[in-house]
């Protein structure tokens, strides 16, 4: 098969949204702030102070009702739109073994019919050239058969919302509005994607690998019958691939035929299909106005640019004569499941078929069970050989399907990024990682946080409590023999980015009571209480963070007044980045930034542009891209993968960083040398690695501390950098370029930079802020990460380990969380309570995930639109051990790591800390999630 | 008569299989045992399997249901598996102490002896529990030993099921199910001062915990719209088109029901509804025009505080609430379960797979007595067939039996 | 256009009377809010009365006060009655500018308690019932946190693991001294 697009969010292509001209303008933005009672993030007192935040910086509005997720817009809140509010429906198959005969909607009242129905027959005869990366037939034609249960048909259309809502409660839950003819069976399709990831070590885990993915190359199979298809008979004489498939078939080998003082552990462990949950559910509201030829469109989204991109390019060349598309996104919240999400483009169509009208498209709960992105189930077989007498692991093979259901989504992604990360916190010698993600006639899916580790790395750690029990050691013994330290290959062969800190929490956890003393307390209590088991486990994971293609951009500018305005290119999904970027900027200039713009996406001043794809193309097209002054592999990211922490600040820091250097701290030495002979700085030196703020004022070697306002009026009185905006690009590893900043010529790890110069800049300055204000820098020496790096897959890590005490009912086979206790790793965390609230949030997901939350796949599950919250029981306080948890954040190395992204890893231990606790309560292995009642009730009682 | 009634019971097909080995006798015991419903007294709501605790509230005072775990002290671990169908059908320990009537004896003593050798043989597997249940504690004259020796004579081999001979053998294996096993005239059947059964109206419904558990007979099941079919699927399931199992009724599937075999609800059905059962009547909504005074009142209390999750014209929604088109409380004469179950409420219920019901809330603080008389009278006039005669003072009447204050 | 049955409607909303006006006589109230009023604070998550994203408080005469799930309860069903919003608890000046929070939503920011805060107005209204309840009627120490899992315990919140809502309601509860030693 092709080089497939394997990394994680592979699938954006090109950056050229055609020929239609896009806006894209955030409704948190000014331009909006008229419309909304108070401003998100204006608050009557100040959020942060150089000691900190306070809270976060939109919590006013988000505690006052007054923050607008994207669902709360309507027409009358937009200007210029017309005021009356229309509504739009989906109207579903829900059974996928017959084919399509059309619809039925003679049970609907004359008077509720829709004023428009749009089928597949006027996407054809309009032009509308729906996303490849979606596609097939988002409406599906008569004739077909169903891809998945809950495909579209059409998308009925009312112009106002006392008809809309009587006709969709008279169509709700009826299932006689769809004909069906012939019995055709599910449709078969290959799969979506099919990988594998070999590594053989060196000598010792330091020493150059024999074979692996970054020294060699990932494998990929024939498809055959629509399974993958590998070399019978590989010799280390051929192809990559071949020799790959070489050293997996020895490792089979040996692990049907192992030495003597060799265990091996072999074990199948399934997961859930599970619904993110996002509490706003999917959305758009969107206006085409046929006078001007402008679609306007306010959607929920974790990737605007790519849904305002992808928008403009369905409906290019489409009969509407779209001429320019202005896209709000709102404030939404995802987990996942809003990035790359074809409900964009239903909604962006409904609105093309509005005749005039604003149309809105909004899923209620029921609809979004129905369609909404799902978490993706695993069934994986996994395959451990341990040296008894070392504890060494020596061969972990892990053969992975993973379920895509109906549409392509992130599922080959997935299945690539849960394989990469299977081997959690432990070297393994040699490995022989396959995985391949089918589709399904289930509902879609997609990104959810997690994002295939959570399957792979829970069961490793399973695996890993199971084995040491066989083994009759201690599992953090176990552990310790078998940890990734650092300068160590993960299994790709690529060596982890920093200090590897994970024994330091193993330390930590096997210290605490919890574990100390869990059989004491477990007898203890079992012989008090005759009704329940009782059982404490532990597990502990790391997870990579970002995409191995981040693309982060941000600009900060400092007035003369010494207000800080930060634009960002991240959305705030909720989870507080709009707080701790704005945060990032107070270790380099002093203070938070008093005014912050979240989802900004126009960056005209950068001038980027892009072509290509950054996880595909060969090397010696990036070479050559690479020669034009303004390319980039990517100009941007989505806010998703745990990546604000991280690759966002590092623009955030970089763009102040670069203020300060050029703007406030020349200002400082200007301030300090005035008066003769130097003035107060002449007695010493004064060095610019010594330069401190002290409670919002800056000093250095003694000086006389200045505030940000005294520094900032001058920096503008002489014509200094006062503004800088920037764009990094990440493949595992910084992009840099030399770019010449006055005298000086310095190396930054960014590829674009545009600066502006203070109020009082001479003409020639001034001339050259040419650049929609400001003054873009040519970059030289050039250099991107090889492309080489993408067989990386991950190099930047975040640990977590989370022990469980719980307790098991008998009779009903239910279990409550009892207690439970955290520790996460994350560099220097930005703000302490957002990390904290992070790891609360992650293990309360962690519970469901382990414990609650399931659907089935087919017929009976979310596709046939009966699913809602009374069903899918997300973890509710009394599922969570509300008052009894706990955790902690390691200390930083120093002040000068990184913050790193956290927002998924803290999800994952928990799920293997449940399940091992469950063993040490019942003495039985569960391998299947989640662990119901029935489960246990079945395991206990047969 | 009893004797001859064991005859004819005798008719009917064996359940356990003679001669079985342990492994086969115990599986069997299991099913039997939730044929039985042992659960629903002996296990309390969280605790170890058939280590008792469960308080069942009786006119009298509150009984707990006994260990029956093999624990030697506090279970049955030292009864023979003579003492052990001897409790079961006499109602009398090995010690000689008679058992409070809730125990279904008068039930159980048609139960063959290899069943119960069965369920013997199943509750000897299980883990011994070494803990005792409460003490029962109850109102004279039933706390005293002569007291429950007088009781029992009451009851004594009093059940007299119907001659079986004529019947097909789904239909008695049916009888013997729902007369033994699942004594489901212990609640079906009216009870007399004394706390027993009044046999000449067995299984014509019977008062429980405030519901009436209504008439199982034939002609008032399909007066109810009962057929076969949806009285075997409503067994198994908790569910079927005339509504979902609430109150006391809701464990019983939980416990017991759901895990029977097809054939054996079928045959229940077919007992029940007879081998030739009477029509179910169909009843169509009676359009608002054509309602009461009250009723059309009660229309927009309806809209207001129902037709959120019991949908604007009574359908019902999948998952979340009953369909009130059909539905069997709103066909019963008596307004009582319906006006409680809107004055109560009803607990979220999972129901077996991955059905579910929503919790229904009580409405006792949020509606007058004015409003829940317009509201039941929309309802039962609408889909229940039924008189809008329920005035605001029976509601009263049955807010204050419910321990509600008017809001 | 169909002529869909329509009733007159009346009741005050955050201390503002609304009305009358005639809007479907099976409208929910969730859509009288959003659709008629503007007021989207009250959040649709579940639809159905089960994730409590939408609640709003009605009020009594006698001074007592309830949560109300709105997407469940038509809007007709406050016809004549009282109730508060998210929109309706913060202190505002003249220009509309909050001045100052309820004690809740003042704890709940301090606390860092929510995240996306889509759930946030129903954690919101139910935890200002219970402290308006605790200020008529306060309870023993002993029986705080059960009375606080009582009043949240059916939320749902997807982003938090409810740990800081359940903390800062119990900070305002102590502070405010309803919460009786001994």
């Amino acid at each position: 098969m092709q080089h497939p697009h394997l990394s994680r969010r592979a699938f954006l292509k090109g950056s050229v949204a055609a020929g239609i001209g896009i806006t894209i303008a955030p409704l948190g933005s000014r331009a909006f702030a008229a419309l909304f009672e108070s401003r998100v993030t204006a608050t009557p007192e100040p959020w942060a102070s150089p000691g900190g935040a306070r809270f976060r910086i939109d919590a006013f509005s988000k505690v006052c009702g007054g923050k607008v997720f994207a669902r709360d817009i309507r027409a009358r809140d937009m200007p210029g739109w017309p005021r009356q509010q229309g509504h739009a429906m989906l109207l579903k198959a829900n059974r996928a073994d017959h084919a399509y005969q059309g619809f039925e909607l003679s049970s609907l009242d004359e008077s509720l019919h829709p004023d428009r129905i749009v089928t597949a027959a006027d996407l054809e005869r309009d032009g509308i050239a729906f996303p490849d990366s979606h596609g097939p037939d988002p409406l599906l034609p008569q004739g077909k058969t169903p891809l998945y249960i809950g495909h579209p048909v059409a998308i009925l259309i009312w112009h106002d919302f006392a008809r809309y809502r009587a006709a969709k409660n008279a169509l709700k839950f009826r299932d006689d509005l769809i004909r069906y003819g012939a019995a055709t069976g599910e449709v078969e399709r290959p799969p979506y994607g099919s990988f594998r990831y070999v590594r053989v070590g060196g000598d010792t885990p330091f020493a150059p690998d024999e074979f692996s993915s970054l020294k060699d190359s990932d494998l990929f199979p024939a498809i055959k019958n629509r399974r993958p298809v590998w070399p019978d008979d590989p010799s280390l004489n051929g192809d990559v691939g071949e020799r790959g498939l070489y050293h997996a078939q020895r490792m089979a080998e040996q692990l049907e035929q192992p030495p003597e003082n060799w265990e091996v552990f072999q074990a199948r462990y399934t997961t859930p299909y599970i619904e993110p949950g996002a509490l706003e559910p999917d959305n758009g509201n969107g206006w085409f106005d046929a006078d001007s030829g402008e679609l306007h469109f306010v959607v929920a989204t974790q990737c605007p640019q790519e849904a305002a991109r992808e928008t403009a390019l369905m409906l290019e060349g489409s009969r509407f004569a779209v001429r320019h598309l202005n896209v709000h996104p709102g404030y939404t919240v995802g987990y996942g499941s809003k990035d790359h999400n074809i409900f964009v483009y239903y909604a962006a169509l409904a609105a093309m078929y509005g005749d005039g009208h604003p149309i809105r498209l909004a899923n209620d709960r029921f609809e979004q069970f129905q369609s909404g992105i799902k978490r993706h189930p695993f069934d994986m077989d996994y395959r451990l050989a341990v040296d008894r007498d070392s504890l060494k692991f020596q061969i972990f093979r892990a053969h992975l399907d993973v379920n895509g259901g109906g549409r392509a989504n992130y599922s080959a992604s997935v299945a690539a990024v849960g394989a990469t990360a299977a081997q959690s916190v432990y070297y393994l010698p040699r490995s022989d990682l396959a995985t391949t993600a089918y589709p399904s006639r289930a509902v879609e899916a997609g990104s959810m946080r997690g994002y295939g580790t959570l399957q792979t790395m829970a069961a490793t750690e399973m695996m890993v409590d199971e084995l040491a029990e066989r083994l009759g050691v201690d599992p953090f013994a176990l552990r310790r023999a078998n940890l990734l330290e650092a300068g160590m290959k993960n299994t790709q062969g690529a060596i982890p980015g920093g200090a590897i800190r994970v024994g330091e929490i193993l330390d930590k956890a096997e210290r605490h009571p919890l574990w100390q003393e869990r059989h004491e307390r477990r007898d203890a209590r079992q012989a008090e209480d005759p009704d329940h088991l009782y059982g404490t486990g532990f597990a502990i994971s790391q997870k990579d963070f970002g995409t191995g293609a981040e693309a982060p951009m941000a600009s900060v500018e400092i007035d003369a007044a010494g207000r800080i305005r930060l634009r960002q290119i991240a959305i705030d999904m909720g989870t507080g980045a709009a707080t701790s970027q704005a945060m990032n900027v107070l270790e380099v200039l002093g203070r938070p930034a008093d005014d912050i713009k979240t989802g900004e996406t126009d960056w005209s001043e950068l001038a980027l542009e892009t072509s290509g794809n950054p996880y595909t193309m060969s090397q010696d097209e990036q070479d050559r891209l690479s020669q034009t002054p303004r390319w980039t592999p990517r100009l941007a990211s989505p806010s998703s993968a745990s990546n604000s922490a991280y690759y966002a600040s590092h623009a955030t820091r970089e763009a102040a960083r670069l203020v300060f250097r050029h703007g406030l701290w020349p200002a400082a030495l200007s301030i300090w040398r005035q008066g003769i002979y130097g003035g107060q700085a002449n007695p010493y030196v004064i060095r610019l690695e010594d330069a401190r703020w002290v409670e919002g004022h800056l000093t250095a070697n003694g000086m006389t501390p200045l505030s940000l306002a005294t520094l900032a009026a001058k920096a503008h009185e002489l014509g200094l950098i006062t503004g800088a905006s920037v764009h990094a690009f990440n493949r595992w590893s910084w992009a840099s370029a030399e770019f010449a900043l006055g005298e000086e010529r310095s190396r930054l790890p960014l590829d674009a930079v545009a600066v502006k110069y203070g109020d009082g800049a001479d003409d020639d300055k001034r001339r050259l802020m040419s650049s929609h204000g400001y003054h873009l820098l040519d970059r030289q020496a050039m250099r991107y990460p090889d492309v080489q790096l993408n067989n990386a897959h991950v190099t930047y890590y975040s640990p977590v380990a989370t022990l469980v005490d719980l307790r098991v009912s008998k009779g009903s086979g239910e279990v409550e969380i009892l207690e439970h206790y955290s520790w996460v790793e994350c560099g220097k965390p930005i703000v302490s309570e957002l990390v904290m609230g992070q790891l609360e949030g992650g293990v309360a997901m962690g519970i469901g995930h382990a414990l609650l939350e399931h659907m089935p796949l087919y017929e009976d599950g979310p596709g046939n639109g009966s699913w809602n919250f009374n069903r899918y029981q997300v973890p509710l306080a009394r599922h969570c051990a509300v008052w009894k948890q706990g955790g902690e954040i390691l200390p930083p190395l120093s002040e000068t790591d990184p913050a790193k992204g956290m927002g998924e890893v803290v999800m994952i231990p928990v799920v293997g800390a449940i399940v091992n606790a469950l063993a040490h309560a019942t003495g039985q292995r569960f391998r299947d999630l989640p662990v119901t009642p029935e489960r246990i009730q079945e395991a206990l009682h047969g | 008569m009893r004797r001859l009634l064991l005859g004819a019971l005798l008719l009917a097909p064996t359940l356990a299989v003679q001669a079985a080995d342990d492994e086969t006798l115990i599986e069997q015991g299991r099913y039997l045992a939730r044929a039985a419903d042992c659960a629903a007294c002996h296990t309390a709501e969280g605790g170890a399997p058939f280590a008792g605790g469960r308080p069942i509230e009786s006119p009298f005072g509150t009984i707990y249901g006994t260990n029956i775990t093999p624990d030697p002290q506090h279970g049955i671990g030292d009864y023979s598996r003579d003492d052990f169908y001897h409790a079961l059908t006499e109602g009398e320990t090995p010690s000689g102490r008679q058992l409070y009537p809730a125990m279904p004896y008068t039930s159980y003593h048609l139960m063959r002896r290899e069943d119960s050798d069965a369920i013997y043989a199943y509750l000897n597997s299980l883990e011994p529990i070494a803990r005792s249940a409460p003490e029962t504690r109850l109102s004279f004259p039933y706390n005293q030993r002569w007291g429950v020796a007088l009781w029992n004579l009451v009851y004594a081999d009093a059940l007299q099921p119907e001659d079986a001979a004529s019947h097909s053998p789904a239909w008695q294996r049916g009888q013997y199910l729902v007369e033994a096993m699942g004594h489901c005239g212990e609640c079906h059947t009216p009870r007399g001062w004394t706390g027993a059964m009044d046999l000449d109206h067995h299984l014509e419904g019977g008062m429980l915990a405030g519901y009436l558990a209504p008439s199982l007979k034939a002609e008032a099941l399909a007066e109810r719209g009962w057929t076969r079919d949806d009285l075997a699927r409503f067994l198994r399931d908790g569910m079927s088109p005339q509504g979902s199992m609430f109150n006391e009724m809701f464990p019983v599937m939980h416990l017991s029901t759901q895990h029977l075999e097809d054939d054996d609800l079928a045959a229940m059905a077919t007992y029940l509804l007879g081998d030739s059962p009477p029509e179910a009547r169909r009843i169509d909504a009676h359009p608002l025009e054509e309602l009461g005074d009250s009723a059309r009142r009660g229309r927009q209390g309806y809209l207001d505080t129902c037709a959120g999750c019991h949908g604007i014209e009574g359908q019902g929604k999948p998952q979340v609430a009953v369909a009130m088109e059909g539905n069997t409380t709103l066909r019963l004469e008596a307004p009582d379960n319906l006006l409680k179950v809107m004055l109560n409420g009803i607990a979220a219920q999972d129901f077996p797979g991955f059905a579910r019901m929503q919790e229904m809330p009580g409405f006792a603080s949020k509606l007058s007595d004015a409003e829940l008389a317009d509201l039941s009278n929309y309802l039962r006039e609408t889909w229940g067939g039924r008189a809008g005669d329920v005035s605001p003072e029976d509601v009263a009447a049955l807010r204050e039996e419910s321990g509600h204050a008017t809001p | 256009m169909a002529e869909l049955p329509t009733r007159s409607l009346s009741l005050t909303i955050n201390g503002e009377a609304i009305g009358p006006v005639d809007v479907p006589e099976d409208l929910m109230m969730i859509d009288f809010l959003h659709e008629y009023q503007g007021l989207t604070g009250s959040r649709l998550g579940c639809g159905q009365g089960i994730c409590r994203a939408c609640v709003v408080i009605l009020d009594h005469d006698d001074g007592t006060s309830e949560e109300m799930r709105i997407c469940i309860t038509g809007a007709h069903f406050f016809n004549g009655k009282r109730i508060r919003t998210i929109e309706g608890h913060a202190e505002r000046d003249a220009a509309g500018d909050i001045v100052a929070l309820n004690p809740i939503q003042q704890k709940f920011i301090d606390h860092f308690a929510f995240q996306c805060s889509y759930c946030a107005p129903g954690f919101v209204n139910a935890a200002t019932v219970l402290v308006e309840r605790l200020q008529r009627d306060p309870l023993a120490a002993g029986e705080l946190e059960g009375a606080i899992e009582q009043a949240l315990g059916e939320h749902i919140c997807r982003c938090t693991g409810y740990v800081r809502y359940y903390q800062a309601t119990r900070a305002v509860i102590e502070e405010l001294g309803l919460a009786k030693e001994g």
